[in-house]
């Protein structure tokens, strides 16, 4: 059954939100054949996600999904069956005048930020009911069955192994960025926050005594990469050597080609949710850069995150595990956690796949969101 | 109008034109600086029940109230019976109405409570911000700690668990704010 699906998206940080809204409408169309709507109030945020799109039309189609411009001033618009309000980014008034006009209902859904906290299974599919008579539903991603699960499309994990099994693949990919790193070299990714802990990550893989060929797409700690290099620019694609440690920066990539560039790392730092659950899925090590909150409420979530993904690690491995991603994320001292994280690299990248493979078996976000339309109407 | 924020226990919101009570309200942070708040509610009129969730910041319809001052006469049961300080007037309350403060009612309790009434029906209980009750147990301090950091588990007279500071000894009066869930603040002075 094709149900019509608008997809309400508002860009605050970065790519976090248009990240996890284009692949959420990706995929309904192409798994679930529903017809899916985006809109996007600042499509410069899109371009980047999807190089093909047109940063100043109104209306386009990109990969069966019919991508809008969110506009300022709402023009009215038929209202569709499923209207998905991403990270209550607040409908536009003339939306809600209309959903309240409908002949049919419109299954409203507020799709929440993805947290491992307990709470979360509590509130997944509660209803809102508002003094206007509308009805809008609490959908939460997350971590077991009492969730929404996570965003995973049906084959990823199908073509991440294919990638895999072909070495000739996985090189042309890296060549095609410009890299070739050493055969010997651990391949690490980072993408984060501006971190005052980067300098001592980079100082202890600079001086370890396996070749680290870091990679590091566009972004927000590029400043703190180039004041640790000393230098005041980098091209993009230039690489810079300090001991056992090259550095190479990257251009903003694609989704599908941030996934090829996970797969091929054997460690990824990551921030934003999306990249986070696509690292998972990668079933490679990975560091989260969470988005800081007041009161330090971001640190709970690591915490409760944290507590779940390390609790089948040996006691040792997991303290190792959990003191990285607590440095990483109070800008401490990364060196000493870094290496004790090596000393443990082997149960951890095994662990990483295991992990994957465990939160596969879940139902995944998009299936789940067809489920509880299909189950409301 | 109330934000979701401020729902608290014994709030009263308009809902498709029916009374709902707020019977239990839990805070909590989402992401990205949002936060919502479960609640479970009670329709007055029907006496339905069900949870909902409101983000932080959406707005609600409140229902005016009047408020009494109330004492607790008796407990039977589940049923908790209130005095008017006034007027003498008794009225009762399930438990499932006084939820969020049961951990704190306890017979023989003096606290001057306030009464929320709609339409001349007593339909909830809110404590005073501060109470006092009595430690009935909680083991011996293990470190001699007197900062009132170090914390430990305690038991009240009617069984309600909470933590305290390692110095509090059984039998001692303590302080708690009822604004969080009932949250040890000192020893009290009795």
């Amino acid at each position: 059954m094709k149900a019509s699906w608008d997809v309400f998206c508002s860009v605050v940080d970065n790519y976090g939100d248009i990240g996890v809204t284009w692949r959420l409408a990706r995929q309904l169309v192409a798994e679930h054949q529903q017809g899916v709507r985006l809109w996007v109030d600042d499509l410069r945020a899109f371009v980047p996600l999807c190089p093909e799109a047109d940063v100043n039309a109104a209306r386009q189609w990109q990969q069966g999904v019919e991508v809008c411009q969110w506009p300022e001033q709402w023009q009215p618009t038929d209202v569709a069956d499923v209207v998905v309000e991403a990270f209550a980014c607040k409908l536009p008034e003339g939306y809600l005048q209309a959903m309240k006009a409908r002949a049919t209902p419109a299954l409203w859904i507020n799709l929440e930020y993805l947290s491992a906290e307990d709470w979360v299974s509590g509130c997944h599919g509660l209803p809102s009911m508002r003094p206007d008579g509308l009805k809008r539903m609490f959908f939460f991603p997350g971590f077991d069955a009492g969730t929404g699960g996570l965003l995973r499309e049906a084959d990823v994990l199908q073509r991440r192994r294919a990638f895999e099994q072909d070495p000739q693949v996985r090189q042309a990919f890296l060549q095609g960025l410009g890299v070739f790193p050493a055969s010997n070299a651990r391949l690490v990714s980072l993408f984060a926050y501006e971190n005052t802990g980067l300098a001592s990550w980079l100082d202890a893989m600079a001086a370890g005594s396996v070749p680290t060929h870091l990679l590091v797409p566009q972004g927000r700690i590029m400043g703190d990469l180039l004041r640790w290099l000393g230098v005041d620019q980098l091209a993009l694609g230039s690489v810079e050597q300090r001991g056992s440690l090259t550095v190479q920066t990257l251009p903003f990539v694609r989704q599908e080609d941030y996934d090829h560039l996970l797969w091929s790392c054997d460690f990824n730092a990551v921030r934003g949710e999306d990249s986070f659950v696509r690292a998972q899925w990668a079933g490679r090590p990975l560091l989260w850069h969470i988005y800081e909150q007041e009161e330090d409420a971001h640190w709970v979530k690591l915490n409760a995150f944290l507590a779940l993904y390390v609790k089948d690690l040996s006691p040792a491995a997991a303290q190792a595990f959990t003191g990285m991603w607590h440095a990483w994320n109070s800008g401490g001292d990364m060196a000493q956690s870094w290496n004790l994280l090596l000393e443990h690299w082997p149960e951890i990248t095994a662990h990483a796949e295991r992990w994957c493979l465990e939160q596969s078996l879940q139902a995944d976000l998009a299936q789940a969101l067809v489920l509880f339309y299909r189950n409301w109407i | 109008m109330k934000t979701g924020k401020e729902l608290k226990p014994g709030t009263v919101i308009k809902l498709e034109n029916d009374p709902w009570l707020v019977q239990k309200a839990e805070f909590t942070k989402s992401g990205r600086n949002s936060a919502i708040m479960k609640t479970k509610l009670k329709n007055l009129l029907t006496g339905y029940k069900t949870e909902i969730v409101y983000s932080a910041d959406d707005k609600l319809e409140d229902v005016i109230l009047d408020r009494k001052e109330a004492t607790l006469s008796f407990i039977s049961g589940d049923t908790y019976t209130f005095m008017d300080t006034t007027d003498y007037t008794m009225y009762e309350l399930n438990a499932e109405d006084i939820e969020a403060v049961l951990p704190f009612v306890e017979e023989g309790m003096t606290d001057v409570c306030e009464a929320i009434f709609f339409e001349d029906r007593l339909v909830s209980v809110e404590l005073p911000t501060t109470i006092v009750r009595q430690v009935d147990y909680t083991e011996g301090s293990a470190r001699g700690d007197t900062s009132g950091k170090v914390m430990k588990p305690a038991k009240l007279k009617n069984g309600t668990e909470l933590s305290v500071a390692d110095f509090v000894e059984i039998g001692d009066w303590i302080e708690i704010d009822t604004r969080d869930g009932g949250s040890y603040k000192g020893r009290a002075k009795v």
